[in-house]
């Protein structure tokens, strides 16, 4: 499944970043690569971006949806 | 005397919203901006300092996330970085977000300048539950760790010593080992590494060779140019290491590395979790929540316009009674003539400046400071991209729009974090219709001693209504490309006393020395003007446009054309102008509506103009005049001849 469909509060891993080598790079840049433990903490209204949470060290940052839309996530605890 | 040799270049290196400017200003006294949020600093500001009786040109670098540059403003860390300039490089890193910040550190590390690090928020790392062994730190990269709370001051001390104590010869970073299949593939490399290359960038091979790796495109080209045979040599090896761990080309090297960083994070920080309340998290929830952001930015709004309002009413309260009878002095003193102009005109300008400008200059000023550093900028982002894409815009414009509350120039700067050009672009042509603080001097003296809070707050929705539109009007000049927004989040953090108080005095003492000796010279000229009577010139030329279209009278003509010059010239000069201190005898409510609109569109200062300049080109400028003149035109225009109805 796709960062997209996570629900708010869904735990997952990261399992493969597609898209733009220059989006993969900053992605990379801010810690989010293939493996990472994340969690949805939000997506904000107006379909706008949504808020991720690196769980392991706790360093958060927005990604628009149509990127998390090439996010391919591993879904452990789907509710 | 000191020979310029002497002096040792140190330069501040760290990803963005570290804590570079912090540790900068600690030293150099307030010089530069900080902000909780990336890409505060987007050129590079150096200071002369002393240090042990050594001199030492300090330079304050943009952040980078990676050595591999996206934006102008890390682009510019980059260059300065291999430019060979730097003697020593103070690395920064946020101690909360140790492993990210480490990645820099690595590729620092391949560079071989001497170096230290700076464990910035230190404090906020133990607060987080992360416990660094510094010595094992040390250790570990051969390169000497000391931890530093910034805000505070704690540890910079600590930190310069140890940063003047390494030197070229006895410097020995620990060299991170990749892999064996990447290392044989470095070899391999160097076997072949041509010595005009050498001798060209001047640079240690394998720095040279790993930024080839990773597929580093400046290097690539440079490379191509001194031997193309070489360069297509290292690709045929790259996509080889690419095929054989099944990865993309360009992600090879960065994933080696990232195992790199987490082995060494593994080794020396120990995390334990937090126990208690986290009332961050509790705020930040609250925020980022639809409801609650839409709360916060209306209060943050509320707060910004009527504290400005309430608290100048209060400060101006107190200064103007003492300010009017040192006036009637002054006036007594002096008899007829020139020299009684010149002296009235110095008074009136010297007034004005510190009599309306100042109240309702400092509360936005103290406001916008605790905005920038508690990290609430990042969030008003994130809450209104969703709305912004409908007008062509991205969340990351967001930061620049808000800090041209402040000051437009600023604001056009803070335009280089933006990754890509349109972007840049529509957000360039928007900030100049963003009421800056000299505007919102405009409106506050203005709009909002006569006509009301009513008025008064539809004139700041109308201003964003514009905005708005035109930033839709223009995004359909230019396709959007950009995949959207990715940005970091940072911590909030409360803001300190010392710090807001010191930015505030910074950017007071910017208007004090630059702005309001361009007020008290203008107002000399203004009253030597109408003395010989060459404002009635102007007055005449602007006639058309202010008596014909905006139906004002005509002696608003010198103080709009001064306006040019600094914005809050519009407003001082009025009383100065029409001849009377109280305008409503002369101006009616409509006109007073039409003057306030007309001065917040049209063409910002000149310092706004030469800065677009400077940032985009001739073009940017340009088109920014045009663009402000036509709508701010259209606007008051229609506004003079339709408030008739209602005011």
């Amino acid at each position: 499944m796709t960062l997209l469909e996570l629900k708010r509060g869904n735990i997952a891993t990261v399992s493969k970043l597609n898209g733009g080598k220059s989006v993969i790079a900053r992605m990379s840049d801010l810690g989010f690569r293939e493996g990472k433990t994340i969690q949805l903490l939000r997506k904000a209204p107006f379909h706008g971006p949504l808020l991720v949470e690196d769980v392991n060290c706790g360093a958060k940052i927005m990604i628009s949806r149509k990127i998390a839309l090439s996010i391919e996530v591993h879904c452990e605890e789907a509710k | 005397m000191k020979k310029p040799n002497d002096e040792i270049v140190i330069a501040l290196a760290g990803q963005p919203n570290c804590g570079k400017s912090t540790i900068f200003n600690a030293v150099a006294g307030f010089k530069v901006d900080t902000g909780n949020f990336a890409g505060t600093t987007v050129t590079f500001t150096e200071t002369k300092v002393y240090i042990g009786g050594r001199s030492i040109r300090l330079i304050d670098l943009p952040g980078t996330y990676s050595l591999s540059s996206h934006d102008t403003a890390e682009k510019v860390a980059r260059d300065y970085l291999l430019s060979g300039n730097v003697d020593i490089i103070i690395n920064v890193l946020d101690s909360s977000l140790l492993s990210r910040s480490l990645e820099l550190t690595i590729q620092l590390l391949e560079m071989n300048i001497p170096m230290v690090m700076a464990l910035n928020m230190y404090d906020e790392a133990k607060d987080k539950g992360i416990e660094i062994d510094v010595e094992e730190l040390t250790g570990l990269t051969g390169v000497k760790a000391c931890p530093v709370v910034g805000v505070q001051g704690i540890g910079i001390r600590e930190l310069f010593v140890a940063a003047l104590s390494v030197t070229r010869e006895e410097f020995k970073p620990v060299i991170p080992i990749y892999d064996r299949d990447v290392e044989e593939c470095i070899a391999g490399i160097a076997n072949r590494y041509p010595a005009a290359l050498r001798d060209v960038l001047a640079m240690n091979d394998r720095f040279v060779i790993v930024r080839l790796l990773e597929m580093d495109e400046e290097f690539e080209k440079k490379v191509k140019e001194i031997d193309g045979a070489f360069m297509r040599f290292v690709g045929e090896k790259r996509r080889l290491l690419a095929d054989l761990h099944n990865w993309p080309e360009s992600g090879v090297l960065s994933s080696h590395r990232h195992a790199i960083v987490l082995n060494l994070f593994e080794q020396i920080a120990r995390v334990k979790p937090r126990t208690g309340i986290d009332y961050r998290e509790k705020i930040d929830h609250f925020i980022t929540n639809p409801l609650g952001g839409l709360l916060t930015i209306t209060v943050l709004l509320f707060l910004m316009f009527y504290s400005s309002f309430w608290l100048g009413d209060i400060i101006s309260r107190i200064i103007d009674q003492p300010l009017d009878s040192l006036g009637s002095i002054i006036k007594g003193l002096t008899g007829g003539g020139l020299v009684a102009v010149a002296i009235s005109g110095l008074y009136d300008g010297f007034v004005a400046g510190i009599g309306i400008v100042i109240p309702y200059l400092i509360p936005l000023l103290i406001l916008l400071a605790i905005m920038e550093d508690t990290g609430l900028l990042p969030r008003i982002a994130f809450m209104v991209d969703g709305i912004l894409h409908k007008f062509g815009l991205h969340g990351t414009a967001v930061v620049p729009i808000i800090l041209g509350y402040g000051c437009n120039v600023p604001a056009i700067m803070a335009t280089r974090a933006l990754e890509h050009e349109r972007d840049r672009f529509i957000t360039m042509l928007i900030i100049p219709f963003i009421a800056c603080s000299a505007r919102t001097v405009v409106i506050l003296a203005l709009a909002g001693k006569y006509l009301g809070a009513l008025y008064t707050t539809a004139i700041y929705i109308g201003n964003i209504a514009i905005a708005l539109v035109l930033s839709f009007l223009l995004s359909r000049f230019k396709v959007d490309m950009a995949p959207g927004i990715i940005m970091d989040v940072p911590r909030l953090r409360r803001p300190y006393i010392n710090i807001v108080a010191k930015k505030v005095w910074m950017r007071l003492y910017e208007f004090l020395a630059f702005a309001w000796p361009v007020i008290a010279i203008s107002s000399v000229v203004l009253s030597f003007l109408s003395y010989i009577g060459i404002d009635k010139l102007i007055n005449g030329i602007l006639s058309p446009l202010t008596s014909g279209l905006l139906k004002l009278p005509q002696q608003t003509g010198i103080t709009l054309f001064l306006g040019v010059f600094r914005k809050e010239l519009t407003i001082l000069m009025l009383n100065a102008a029409l001849g009377t201190a109280d305008i409503t005898t002369v101006l009616s409510h409509s006109q007073i509506l039409v003057l306030v609109v007309f001065a917040v569109l049209y063409v910002p200062c000149v310092a706004t103009i030469s800065t677009l300049w400077k940032e985009g080109g001739w073009r940017i400028a340009l088109s920014s005049i045009c663009l402000n003149t036509v709508v701010s035109l259209g606007v008051a225009g229609a506004l003079a001849h339709l408030s008739v109805w209602f005011l």
